[in-house]
């Protein structure tokens, strides 16, 4: 009896071994190849390819788009429709992936050459790291470039400045703001020195209004008040990239600076606004009760679906004197326009793209989702659009908080952003912050 | 010439076949066919378990970002951080016991009281049992959108109350106040999955035989009493079972956690799960690996600490 249990033992645990081993294989097969210590830097990726010009010929074959925006998906597939019409032997299918699971999921996809001959990748840390993986392949030989603004499509370069990616859409991550009710408030134009902007708050106060709506509660949203923050007081334009590689500090002057005028901006804030999300300010600045929303141009469509009928301004805090101010406002290019490098129909992809930089087409993707895009002479027929395109000419900063590559120093840096409002001393805020970073630099 | 009679014999029956006697010959011997059948099961385990575990644990010796074809292996390094240079995984582990500890306490004693009170199966407890068991049923994502808006300090449910009846001093930032917060996300979760556990305990109280509560009354037990010595020891198995499952659940509150809290959460949100997201988001696949691992170790030490109590504390459990 004995021995029979011993002979299944036995057999169980050769059974356990094989999958154990067959696991082994597989794996080994799937993963990353694993090199010794010392061995080199294992992040270097692989050489980029170089796209050849587009041909004048019709596209061919399937072109599998993966992006993350489903509100966008609408549109993509009017567009669709029109680049099949003109390319009757092509079809686009959109792969789309909530953004939380981007990173996580679709881009092992992307990077498996499965899905996403044509892919978008976000400004910064993502886009950094897709590039270094060596999935974008080199679009500065397409002529197609040329018909965006240089200027704002910096962020699909690569650190050589190949052009890599093409940043499509243009968002202005700085407060919105109700133009009725600053003219109410006497306020005729925008304040130009921090001075100015703080009186500007007290006189929507003194009109009952919240004078800034900011989702202290919500770090993605609240984070984006910084931009403009910090845009005046960076000693250099790459100061948070400086943090980062650790030539500067959070507490350095300058940010002490920015935290202190935090301080000062706290009881223009809705009341516990350190606890409060970007959806009910919506609804708030929507109904006319808040003269700013501190988040950016990307909520002017949802204020608007939410009923407001007021014209709506995009406005930064002037944090310096007037003459030292640099800049007016903030602007973030992103949804990086890319070809895989991964798997086939590379032609196809690349003739999507190029449709997608024809004016025209841009237009319908500009207007239908109520963004700015970085492609030159687009026709804004949208009001907000219109009202807001002398922004794209004024001197703007490309947002700096995207600078970070690494999500937990940006977190560190914004926390104390949100701590200083929420009561925490500059210096306490800012040397909290300096330890993470400190860790995570390492 | 003498004939000897013999007995007759029973007319043989006919032989079925007889299951393997222990010890006798093995049937998957016999049948080596039945190999097959284990095969699809198989695969799939090893597909979605052993493969993923392997990996998880091969990442974690090593420096891979997510994308490169090549990682580093950097031996135990990512494990050394962790425990000696990373304040936000300790921040992390620190509002993860705050969060459990709330949430083993409450949920337990909450669905035990519940359960106590509805495990009659008259209409009223069974129609009582439904409203209690219905947040279960929902998904996480709509009991965080539910609950954020119940927390949101200016326009939320529980400060428009307290201004209303004037305790407005009481009014809190909720999920603003990092004190605070990871307590009120404990509660929530609590109001989430009370229900869940109460289903198991009034299992574990529908077995108790009556005879002995009819015995204990004869005694002159009080009802307390009858509760303390005699429920309490009974629903130990049930007990374990909450505190056990209601721990991994505690550990794993990633979603709820993402729907309050934003993604990424702030730091007086962040708990071990929403931290190894962050790292895999972050392409430190590696570290973030190395995390999986740690935080997989202490659940299983949790719970086993956990179990060795209780059995403890009533070794028929």
């Amino acid at each position: 009896m004995s021995d029979q249990h011993s002979t299944i033992s036995r057999r169980r645990i050769l059974h356990g071994l094989g999958a154990v081993g067959l696991g082994g294989a597989l794996s080994a097969c799937v993963g990353p190849t694993i090199t010794s210590r010392g061995s080199g830097t294992a992040a270097g990726g692989a050489a980029a390819q170089v796209l050849p010009a587009v041909k004048a010929s019709p596209a061919t074959g399937k072109v599998s788009f993966a992006h993350w925006r489903a509100e966008d998906k609408a549109v993509f597939d009017t567009l669709i429709a029109t680049f099949v019409k003109a390319n009757p032997q092509a079809t686009v299918v959109q792969d789309i992936s909530p953004s939380n699971d981007y990173q996580s999921t679709a881009l092992q996809k992307i990077k498996g050459g499965t899905i996403g001959t044509a892919f978008v990748a976000f400004r910064g840390a993502q886009f950094v790291n897709m590039n270094k993986a060596g999935l974008y392949a080199g679009l500065g030989a397409q002529p197609f470039v040329d018909g965006y603004y240089a200027e704002l499509i910096k962020a699909g370069q690569a650190t050589s400045r190949a052009q890599m990616g093409l940043p499509y859409q243009l968002v202005f991550n700085m407060p919105i703001f109700n133009e009725d009710a600053f003219e109410s408030a006497g306020v005729s134009s925008a304040p130009t020195d921090w001075d100015g902007f703080l009186s500007l708050c007290d006189r929507l106060k003194s009109k009952g209004l919240t004078p800034i709506a900011w989702p202290g509660g919500e770090p993605a949203n609240s984070g984006q008040l910084i931009n403009s923050m910090v845009m005046n007081n960076m000693p250099t334009d790459t100061a948070f990239a400086d943090i980062e590689a650790g030539t500067r500090k959070v507490t350095d002057d300058w940010f002490l600076a920015t935290l202190k005028q935090y301080q000062q901006l706290a009881p223009y804030f809705e009341a516990n606004s350190t606890g409060t999300s970007s959806e009910p300010l919506q609804q708030l600045f929507a109904s006319g009760k808040a003269g700013m929303l501190a988040t950016g141009s990307f909520h002017i469509g949802a204020v608007r679906k939410l009923g407001a009928k007021f014209p709506v301004g995009l406005i930064a805090p002037i944090t310096v004197s007037a003459d030292k101010a640099k800049y007016e406002g903030i602007y973030n290019a992103t949804f990086i326009l890319g070809v895989n490098t991964a798997g086939s129909g590379q032609d196809a992809a690349l003739k999507w793209l190029q449709f997608l930089s024809d004016p025209v087409n841009a237009g319908v993707y500009a207007n239908g989702t109520s963004q700015h895009v970085t492609v030159k002479n687009v026709d804004y027929t949208n009001a907000d659009l219109k009202h807001n395109a002398p922004w794209l000419a004024k001197k703007t900063l490309l947002a700096p908080r995207f600078q970070f590559n690494n999500l937990d120093i940006r977190a560190a840096v914004e926390a104390a952003c949100v701590a200083v409002v929420g009561g925490t001393s500059p210096d306490q805020a800012a040397e909290k912050a300096q330890a993470v970073v400190d860790q995570k630099r390492k | 010439m003498s004939t000897t009679l013999k007995p007759a014999s029973p007319p043989e029956a006919p032989t079925l076949p007889t299951p393997e006697k222990p010890g006798g010959r093995n049937p998957m011997a016999a049948h080596p066919a039945l190999w097959l059948f284990p095969v699809p099961a198989l695969v799939l385990y090893v597909t979605f378990f052993v493969i993923p575990t392997i990996q998880g644990v091969i990442y974690s010796v090593t420096d891979w970002d997510g994308f490169s074809p090549t990682a580093q292996f950097v031996g135990l390094d990512n494990f050394v951080t962790i425990f000696t240079s990373d304040d936000l995984f300790r921040n992390a582990l620190s509002n993860n016991i705050k969060f459990m500890l709330v949430v083993v306490v409450f949920q337990t004693i909450f669905s035990l009281v519940l359960a106590v009170f509805l495990s009659k199966n008259s209409k009223s407890s069974v129609a009582l049992r439904s409203v209690f068991f219905f947040p279960t049923i929902l998904s996480s994502v709509s009991v965080a959108f539910i609950w954020k808006f119940v927390y949101d300090p200016n326009f939320g449910l529980i400060n428009s109350v307290l201004e209303a009846v004037g305790l407005g001093r009481f009014q809190s930032a909720f999920l603003g106040n990092d004190n605070q917060a990871i307590y009120w996300v404990a509660l929530t979760q609590v109001w989430f999955h009370v229900g869940q556990m109460m289903i198991i305990f009034i299992a574990g109280l529908q077995q108790i035989p009556q005879e002995l509560y009819e015995s204990a009354e004869t005694d002159g037990a009080s009802r307390w009493q009858q509760f303390r010595h005699i429920t309490l020891p009974m629903v130990a198995p049930a007990t374990a079972i909450v505190m056990a499952y209601t721990t991994v659940q505690s550990f794993k509150a990633f979603d709820l956690i993402l729907g309050l809290g934003g993604n990424p959460p702030k730091s007086s949100l962040d708990i071990l799960s929403t931290r190894i997201y962050s790292g895999f988001a972050n392409s430190q696949f590696g570290y973030a690996a190395a995390e999986s691992l740690v935080f997989m170790a202490l659940i299983a030490a949790i719970t086993w600490i956990q179990r060795r109590a209780v059995k403890a504390s009533n070794p028929d459990a």
